[in-house]
């Protein structure tokens, strides 16, 4: 089939359970222009060059065609996720005061009793259960209790709070066969609502601190000053989908990968000093953020031979890259024990995942005391149903048998 | 357990200083100050921050010893 038509094929949910034949054509493709004039780079080596150029932007409303995604002027302003240096750095380095080194270097190696304890309890709770559903009964309420309590929401308001993250979600999902209007005025109210209410929670702290996130922004000052109450609501709510929608895959796709090899999954019982190598093989071989879809060139760039002009939308796949063979020896072979792995799986460069420790931690726990709980895991379903999103893959139900 | 990080390599992603905080410390945004000898009860902190370096700048010796000392 034609290269100008992967990308719709990509999205396609009828190719979510195994996208990769259609990233290898395209990685044989070089870059692919789609139809739309959006461009998709899927090469490890030239995606990881892009990311690191500041030619490339991540703001959407540098594009010459009309983005809906990229919401309208009134509203909540771009989270640092989608902003460019300096604006991107200065707002990132004020989340980060509260988060990680150098301001608060034991926040996240703290937590790590607290998420110990969180999955035993949740393992506990499935003590006599003879089938487990991974996603709704472990790898969604785990991150989910942590990103409430680092942020500092309670846990009890989840039920609102995934409703509208599900709409967000849905809004910047970038399927191009469906009509996205309705979908993006839905994600940007939904991203409105859960605005203000983050706005309010950070609010009530002012002055009262207790010892979360929510409660640094608006009390603690760095040397840039604080963030104001807009940028408060646009950087909470950017934390509270990241810790929400993302790491839920990362242990999903994790537990369904080691299932499909039981070798592994017997090398980690063996060997559970080997986890964080094999998270990392995760993140390379299943990552949890498939695509970069919101990059746009400043000026026209030149890449594998081919010229992509200025303002075009610019699809970086870095699921794509990450089973490059240019790059990784075997790549499609999952090793739990690979060495020689710089995955695009959190991205690179300055716009690198901001949660990055705190997933490795989480999914490191996490699949570590699964695999002790249960004595002869087997799919019930392989492959399991999917969610939607091609961008944020995973399956939406995992079932498995205790054996 | 020793460790070595080749600051040539190292861009500050800070991964390690999330993860081992003990061992590995920022000073600003991007000097990295560590511990070249691993106490025991930090060893499996300093395996999840080799794992996690994006640049795989930090270099593990179990037992470096006699040439490093």
């Amino acid at each position: 089939m034609a290269a100008d038509t992967l990308f719709q094929r990509i999205t396609d949910y009828a190719n979510r359970a195994d996208p990769y034949p259609l990233y290898a054509e395209l990685r044989e493709n070089g870059v692919a222009r789609q139809d739309d004039g959006s461009y998709l780079v899927g090469t490890y080596h030239e995606i990881a060059a892009l990311l690191h150029d500041p030619r490339i932007s991540s703001d959407r409303r540098q594009r010459t065609v009309p983005d809906g995604a990229a919401g309208t002027d009134e509203g909540v302003p771009p989270s640092f996720i989608g902003l460019d240096d300096p604006e991107h750095h200065r707002l990132r380095g004020m989340a980060m005061r509260s988060f990680g080194p150098p301001h608060t270097p034991d926040r996240i190696d703290g937590m790590h009793e607290d998420i110990t304890r969180i999955v035993r309890d949740l393992l506990a709770g499935l003590a006599d259960k003879e089938r487990i559903d991974v996603v709704d009964d472990f790898a969604y309420p785990l991150p989910v209790t942590v990103i409430c309590r680092l942020l500092g929401v309670p846990a009890e308001d989840e039920p609102r709070f995934r409703e509208w993250s599900d709409a967000i979600v849905a809004g910047f999902d970038p399927t191009p066969d469906e009509d996205p209007a309705e979908r993006q005025r839905a994600g940007t109210e939904a991203r409105k609502t859960m605005a203000l209410y983050l706005g309010d929670l950070a609010e009530r702290r002012r002055g009262h601190p207790s010892g979360d996130m929510l409660s640094a922004f608006v009390n603690d000052a760095g040397p840039e000053g604080q963030l104001t109450p807009l940028e408060t609501m646009a950087t909470g709510v950017l934390l509270l989908i990241a810790g929400h929608e993302t790491t839920v895959n990362l242990i999903t796709n994790g537990m369904l990968t080691l299932l499909r090899h039981p070798d592994a999954l017997a090398r980690l019982r063996r060997e559970p000093e080997l986890m964080p190598l094999a998270v990392e093989e995760l993140l390379r071989f299943e990552p949890p953020v498939q695509m970069l879809p919101q990059r746009t060139p400043l000026a026209d760039i030149e890449v594998a031979g081919r010229t992509i002009p200025k303002g075009s939308p610019l699809i970086l796949m870095l699921a794509a890259g990450n089973r490059d063979p240019q790059r990784f020896a075997d790549a499609d072979r999952f090793d739990p024990a690979r060495e020689d792995n710089q995955h695009l799986g959190f991205g690179s460069g300055v716009h690198s995942c901001f949660g990055a420790p705190l997933a490795r931690l989480e999914t490191q726990i996490a699949l570590h005391e699964l695999i002790r709980h249960l004595d002869t895991p087997r799919l019930i379903e392989d492959p399991p149903e999917y969610r939607r999103s091609p961008v944020l893959r995973g399956p939406r139900h995992l079932l498995i048998g205790r054996g | 357990m020793h460790i070595v990080v080749d600051l040539n390599r190292c861009q500050g992603y800070a991964q390690c200083a999330f993860l081992a905080p003990g061992v590995f410390t920022m000073h600003g945004e991007e000097s990295l100050l560590y511990t070249p000898v691993v106490p025991e009860e930090q060893r499996e902190r300093v395996r999840r921050a080799v794992a996690a370096c994006p640049v795989q700048a930090i270099l593990v010796g179990e037992e470096a010893g006699t040439g490093a000392r």
